[in-house]
């Protein structure tokens, strides 16, 4: 009889802290119940977790840490349907079931070198604070890291210390523009593409990396074609419905690609000739 | 295939009473409504085989049951802990599968045992025994010559039947055949030179035989050439009455949802279960966003992954041209529709 | 029922489901065939397949309408005004089956003086279809050989439901498209059993088969055979029960698997009947709304529990059998009744279901021939089968109708009781949707069920929802003169402006709250198809 590996078992892990992001968002700080396993567990920014919640299944969650700070994880969870709505719910010290981790991640070792573009709207910015924080931890690797963040409101915006925290770093630039304002926003009123024109871009030099809802992918892909990126330096990750995670249900297909398996990190080169909703 | 051996038709019972002593023995059986079904046999005497008629179900049911328990959950106040379903398959025999539900389970080996490998599907597969049997003449629907699975096997099986009238023709494929022809081999005769030559008979007898002509390749074609109009879709889609019966009676329908499912407040199973992508829900994503509109694309994705996407990805397609769907089908979407529709005006 | 009753004699589908396949012409209305009858759907698109001339008469632009020839999408509540000018212009157009209404009907004149009133341009704006296309359909019916009209909740769910049904048998017979296979007139049944408990005299009216309580021969059949005396009275309708209110006569009920909290017009109305009745029992195979009101709930089996039999709209009477032993303390239904009357000193003695249908033979001519041991291979028997020897009927009325001649009944227009305006200026049509049944006590416990279908959706039309504001998924707080609803809006060009329409599967969106409480007078059938609404964005406070 083979040995079977544990495919579908999660594994415990306990809520250590919960940060409430915005009123949709909270980040879970998370460690494996198993020592041993907590302390082996690695993964890469842009891989994500199937996530269990009693009684309500699983639910595929992106990092938001960095496998660079070991012994527990990070993951940012905005309400939407039954499972997330329960996480939300769930308090320092309740357990959830960890199950990964899945998918590729960025392409960090093509990156090095290079100057890093982020571009985030609202959870988006959940995966892309992953590589993030693990390019700013290895900071002499990379070059110039500007940051672009769109919200709804102001007082939508996600991981504000954070994003305080990495614009006091060297060569890091934040940029931040909201859809509606509120009063006491001086800030940029606008979609994302918006700012393009006062960041600083270096096709040739840069990798751009971008998430967010379908619609706002579909114009910052097209907007950064247009600027000179080639398809090479634009890299997405893409959400789906999933259930296996690991590439046999078939949830999340793509036009012949699984978004679990094959992705969720793609390069618009990878994603050429798909049939995708974030292209139009 | 390496030995090619006979075996009378007179001891096929015996045979087989001999290997459901140590193994359970699953063949088409005819039921009390007339339906012809893969079914788990008890008593050998009171009914044999029915190896004249298509079984309505494939060995999907068994190598991926449509409900199974991958694990038990318990859940109380900071504690929430897994343990995995402890069931184990006895060792079976499947015997009298007809060369399409064999390139089904051969399919399916690729989607759960490359790559990761899927414990559940494994307890199973590893467990069986595949005896086939080849079609001298073909079913209503059939058209597994056209996606070039049948109608007779030329690899896959632990054992391989041909019927040649008051004989089988029989060749073991893998180790696990050679066994079994070994340890009973006062069964068997060295097939003589006619034998062979009778086998190449039938078979191209059978390859002449189909009632269908379906057009595979020329709809893989013009779906790779991406040639297949909108408005076939848009039909196909208005008529599919979603009911979801042709993924599950399709012998390499694999696709499957997870579900919890709660025994009481504290304790639950996951289970899996057969899903289908003709359903709406099944890339809806939680908060009502769905990447697939429905409308068009939904059975887009059933005939693209038959008949594109596993071209692509395993050299030929996933339809093993078994005409289940085409039985089942009652709002005529099935794969032999969609395929005429594709190649009209070739 | 009393619309085909009254002209044809019996109130049941004249065809089988198969023939439709067969009809060169086929008039679906009032029916959302592919989401409600998908087996008969397939037929229609079959027969489409071959060649047939598809009709669909229907306020909304739904499925079935886009394989229509023609697709004649009246206002709402305007299906005699339609039928009468159909018939109008076969009349003008010498397309009338004479030898057919002097063989085999009667009072044929009273229609004919009706129609010569009417105005034909004037009956085409009332129902907003333009002539031309009214008179395309006309012809088209006519002319075909085998023509079938297909029927559904969508006729009868009107104050003129019973004379919309009178209109279409008056249709069916004028152009002589009745009494032939692949022919007739044909109301698709709602649920799997409906027919069946119609059959077994589940109305106020009739004793089983459709023998009425007024008539003494049948009274005494049954009292002999029962051995108890019976009433003479006939007794209520569902609406008459459900609706009585507090100050009601009724003081106690009993439920079998209906769930009036959830499928009956104006709730409030029905919840302050069952809060007041002195005793209530409910037996279901869940605790629906309605059983949460009960004294007393017994748990039903469900259909794999159970052998019996189940009649189809297409009178076919088919065996059920038991798979699995009743799951805990649940009973069958006859069960549960016979348990009943024994306790209340009538044991019914009954041992098995072959012993029921055995009495339902005897006693129920229609089912005559209707046993167990025929019923068991095979795809069942369809009434009327009046002995062991009857081969059954598939279609109904060859060479006579089964209340002679064929009668004639000539209807005119009667609006709906409430019609938009300045205040509630949206029109509501209920229907149902493909993946739930009824109010869902079973289908909404189906996790894959509710996956494709969770919440009640509102379709809006697009232009409408322009004007309001209102994007797909929005939460809408739906008015009527008799309650409020919340409900999440779906933009869709299914329905026309000025009209919207939702299912009354789910009880967080209780459709039936909002509906009207007039009935047709002739049927007790409510009028779920037409209220006037208003919508407004947000929670309900």
């Amino acid at each position: 009889m083979t040995d079977i590996s544990p495919l579908y078992l999660p594994q415990p892990a306990v809520i250590n802290e919960v940060i409430e992001e915005n009123s949709q968002i909270r980040t879970f700080v998370l460690s494996f119940c198993d020592r041993e396993y907590n302390e082996k567990f690695t993964y890469l920014p842009g891989q994500f977790m199937m996530v269990s919640v009693p009684h309500c299944g699983e639910a595929p969650i992106s990092f938001s840490s960095t496998p660079e700070e070991p012994g527990h994880i990070r993951l940012s969870v905005r309400r939407a349907g039954r499972l997330t709505n329960a996480m939300h719910r769930m308090k320092k010290g309740d357990v959830v079931g960890l199950r990964g981790p899945w998918g590729n991640g960025f392409p960090l070792d093509d990156m090095v070198g290079r100057d890093l573009l982020f571009v985030a709207g609202g959870i988006g910015l959940a995966p892309l604070a992953a590589v993030i924080r693990t390019c700013i931890k290895k900071r002499d690797q990379y070059g110039r890291i500007s940051i672009i963040y769109g919200s709804r409101t102001p007082s939508d915006i996600a991981f504000a210390d954070d994003i305080a925290a990495w614009g006091m770093e060297k060569d890091v630039e934040c940029l931040l523009t909201v859809d509606k304002a509120e009063p006491g926003w001086d800030g940029a009123v606008g979609l994302v593409t918006s700012l393009f024109d006062r960041a600083d871009f270096a096709p040739g030099k840069q990798t751009a990396l971008v998430c967010g809802p379908p619609l706002m992918i579909r114009a910052v892909l097209s907007d950064l074609g247009n600027r000179g990126f080639a398809d090479e330096e634009i890299i997405t990750t893409m959400e789906r419905h999933m259930k296996c995670g690991v590439g046999v249900c078939r949830h999340c297909h793509m036009d012949g690609r699984l978004v679990c398996a094959d992705g969720p990190v793609f390069s618009l080169a990878r994603l050429r000739g798909l049939e995708v909703m974030e292209l139009g | 295939m390496s030995d090619k051996l006979i075996l009378k038709k007179d001891h096929l019972t015996t045979f087989l009473r001999k290997l459901s002593k140590e193994y359970q023995l699953v063949v088409p059986l005819k039921n009390c409504h007339g339906d012809t079904l893969f079914t788990v046999i008890e008593d050998l005497d009171s009914q044999p085989p029915d190896l004249v008629n298509q079984p309505q179900n494939s060995l999907k049911e068994f190598m991926l049951p449509q409900q199974e328990v991958l694990f038990t959950y318990k859940n109380s106040p900071g504690d929430y802990s897994f343990s995995p379903a402890t069931v184990k398959p006895p060792p079976t025999i499947f015997f009298g599968v007809r060369p399409c539900d064999l390139s089904a389970v051969l399919y399916m080996d690729v989607i759960f045992l490359q790559g990761r490998t899927d414990p559940h599907y494994l307890q199973k597969r590893e467990n069986s025994v595949l005896i086939g049997l080849n079609c001298n003449t073909s079913f209503a629907d059939c058209f597994c010559n056209a996606t070039r699975h049948g109608p007779f096997l030329e690899y896959g099986s632990d054992l391989q039947f041909t019927d040649l009238g008051d004989r089988f023709l029989v060749e073991a494929g893998r180790s696990r055949g050679e066994e079994i022809v070994r340890k009973w081999g006062y069964f068997f005769a060295v097939a003589a030179k006619e034998d062979r030559a009778r086998k190449y008979q039938v078979f191209l007898e059978a390859r002449g035989g189909f009632a269908r002509m379906v057009h595979v390749d020329q709809a893989i074609k013009r779906l790779r050439e991406k040639k297949v109009d909108d408005s076939v879709w848009h039909e196909l889609s208005l008529r599919c009455q979603d009911c979801g019966g042709c993924a599950y009676l399709c012998p390499t329908c694999t696709c499957f949802t997870i579900i919890d499912r709660p025994v009481d407040n504290v304790r639950g199973e996951r289970l899996r279960s057969w899903d289908a992508c003709t359903f709406a829900g099944f890339t809806n994503m939680a908060g009502g966003h769905n990447p697939v509109n429905a409308a068009t694309d939904a059975i887009r994705q059933r005939f693209m992954h038959k008949l594109c996407y596993d071209v692509k990805d395993h050299g030929r397609p996933s339809c093993v041209g078994c005409g289940r769907c085409v039985g089942i089908c009652f709002g005529g979407t099935d794969i032999i529709r969609f395929i005429n529709m594709a190649c009209e005006g070739i | 029922m009393a619309g085909l009753a009254t002209t044809f004699g019996s109130g049941a589908m004249t065809n089988s489901i198969n023939e439709i396949e067969n009809a060169e012409v086929i008039l679906a209305t009032g029916s959302n065939t592919t989401e409600a009858h998908p087996q008969v759907a397939r037929r229609m698109l079959a027969a489409v397949d071959r060649g047939a001339k598809l009709i669909v008469i229907d306020p909304r632009r739904i499925r079935l309408a886009e394989f229509a020839h023609i697709h004649l999408d009246i206002r709402p509540g305007t299906d005699i005004p339609l039928l009468n000018a159909m018939m109008r212009i076969i009349i003008d157009q010498n397309l009338v089956d004479d030898l057919f209404i002097d063989m085999r009907t009667e009072n044929y004149h009273q229609l004919r003086d009706m129609l010569y009133r009417i105005d034909l341009e004037e009956t085409a704006k009332t129902t907003g279809v333009p002539l031309e296309r009214i008179k395309e359909a006309a012809r088209v019916y006519a002319r075909a050989r085998k023509a079938v009209i297909c029927y559904c909740l969508g006729i009868t769910q009107h104050i003129s439901g019973t004379r919309n049904v009178q209109s279409l048998a008056n249709l069916a017979m004028l152009t002589g498209n009745v009494e032939k296979e692949d022919t007739g007139v044909d109301p698709l049944r709602g649920q799997n059993n409906v027919q069946g408990a119609c059959d077994m005299g589940a109305l106020p009216n009739v004793f089983p088969g459709y023998q009425s309580v007024g008539n003494l021969d049948f009274r005494e059949k049954f009292e002999a055979a029962w051995q108890v005396r019976l009433p003479e009275k006939t007794g209520l309708t569902l609406m008459e029960m459900t609706h009585c209110g507090a100050e009601g006569l009724i003081r106690g009920m009993f439920i079998m698997g209906e769930n009036p909290m959830l499928s009956d017009p104006v709730l409030s109305k029905v919840e302050d009947t069952l809060a007041n009745l002195e005793f209530l029992a409910v037996s279901d195979i869940f605790l629906t709304e309605t059983a949460k009101f009960a004294h007393v709930v017994f748990p039903a089996a469900s259909f794999a529990e159970k052998t019996g039999t189940f009649t189809n709209s297409e009178r076919r009477v088919q065996m059920v059998r038991r798979a699995i032993d009743p799951v805990g303390h649940c009973r069958t239904d006859a069960d549960i009744i016979m348990g009943i009357s024994e306790r209340m000193g009538y044991p019914m003695g009954h041992e098995s279901p072959v012993e029921i249908m055995e009495e339902i033979a005897m006693l129920t001519p229609i089912y005559g021939g209707m046993h167990h041991d025929r019923l068991e291979s095979g795809w069942g028997l369809q009434w009327p089968c009046w002995d062991r020897g009857h081969p059954g009927t598939p279609f109904l009325h060859k060479y006579y109708f089964t209340r002679g001649r064929g009668r004639f009944i000539a209807a005119e227009h009667d609006p709906p009781s409430e019609l938009p305006d300045k205040e509630y200026p949206f029109l509501l049509i209920t229907g149902r949707t493909y993946h739930h049944y009824h109010t869902g006590t079973m289908t909404r416990k189906c996790s894959l069920h509710n996956r494709e279908c969770g919440e009640a959706l509102l379709q809006i039309n697009g232009g409408d929802a322009g004007r309001l504001g209102v994007r797909g998924g929005d939460i809408l707080r739906v008015t009527s003169r008799r309650g409020v609803i919340r409900i999440t809006a779906e933009i869709s060009d299914v329905v026309k402006p000025g009209m919207i329409y939702t299912s009354f599967h789910f009880s967080e969106s209780p459709i039936n709250a909002l509906c009207i409480d007039t009935w047709d007078p002739l049927a007790n059938c409510p009028e779920y198809k037409v209220c006037a609404v208003k919508i407004e964005q947000g929670e309900v406070a």
